[in-house]
């Protein structure tokens, strides 16, 4: 697990080397929307179950997914896609905070489509709430931290896609 | 492992959002981010001119050492070494931690040190002669910050 400074710090020391004006550019920008990512962190997980709430609203709740052979028909299964719904939007806040997609990578994505296709998840119904989750937290947190977070939201669907 | 890092760690692991406190915490490290970046700045700019410096003093107060011993490969190793604990010191003002310090530069440093025959405490000397000539380049508050970073590596190196 790493973040923006200890990402950089980890390559410039493989090479020897102190930072380079690329990396202390990006390390100075990180340093100066810090404020603006420990705020939208705190707006998020004070939200967070009402952004994950709007987001099925919005994307599955309303479609045959729910209904008697869908993938969300029965409770359990319901209950299965919020929590993972839950743990997307909990590990993209942090991916957000630290500026850094390792921990998407290292938490969620590794074989999360293998496990999905042997539980036949839909993927594409995954990446759809997914985006939805994306436009509400942006609604919630406003544009300029929403871009940012959608940086993550996207890496995920990439990474499922 | 900056503050960012090891509070999201914890949360983690407890799968959990991080904590009002831990965020201002985090909020804090941010704020002088841009303070640090400025002295690990002043330590890479003038690396050359720190090192040659410290070089010098360490020379004059250890001259029975390895490296003033007239052997070249000594003497470059030397330097080198310098620059590399110099370089690990700006890692950790930056991150705000000691973990590239000791990640990097102290673990197993005794061990190799003493299998390549160059005396501990000689480089220990020579820590604090970088510790002395960078010091004399940072104003005040600098000094405090960096302060703790050059100490614990004299420390780790200290036999």
């Amino acid at each position: 697990m790493q973040d923006a400074i200890t990402a950089l710090i980890n390559s410039s020391d493989v090479q020897g080397r102190y930072l380079d004006d690329n990396g202390l550019d990006r390390l100075q920008s990180y340093f100066r929307s810090g404020e603006l990512r420990a705020r939208t962190a705190l707006n998020i997980s004070a939200n967070a179950n009402t952004l994950v709430t709007q987001a099925v609203a919005k994307s599955l709740m309303y479609t045959d997914i729910t209904a008697p052979g869908g993938n969300m028909y029965t409770c359990r299964r319901y209950a299965a896609c919020i929590r993972d719904l839950d743990y997307f939007l909990r590990y993209a806040t942090y991916a957000m905070l630290a500026g850094d997609v390792s921990i998407l990578d290292e938490r969620i994505l590794n074989g999360l489509r293998e496990t999905y296709n042997s539980l036949g998840v839909p993927i594409s119904a995954t990446i759809r709430a997914v985006q939805a989750m994306k436009e509400v937290t942006t609604d919630l947190v406003g544009a300029d931290a929403g871009k940012e977070m959608g940086v993550y939201f996207d890496y995920i669907c990439a990474g499922l896609s | 492992m900056s503050i960012v890092t090891r509070a999201i760690a914890t949360a983690d692991r407890e799968a959990r959002y991080l904590s009002h406190g831990e965020l201002n915490a985090i909020g804090d490290f941010f704020e002088t981010g841009e303070h640090r970046l400025q002295i690990a700045l002043v330590l890479s700019k003038n690396e050359s001119n720190i090192i040659q410096k410290a070089s010098q003093r360490f020379w004059e107060r250890c001259p029975v050492t390895p490296s003033n011993s007239g052997n070249p490969v000594f003497r470059a190793s030397c330097l080198r070494d310098q620059t590399w604990y110099l370089r690990l010191v700006a890692y950790a003002v930056l991150v705000d931690d000691v973990e590239p310090i000791e990640k990097i530069g102290v673990k197993g440093a005794k061990e190799m040190y003493d299998s390549l025959g160059v005396p501990l405490k000689n480089v220990a000397e020579c820590m604090r002669c970088i510790k002395e000539v960078a010091l004399d380049l940072l104003c005040f508050d600098d000094k405090v910050t960096a302060t703790p970073y050059f100490d614990y590596l004299i420390q780790g190196l200290t036999p």
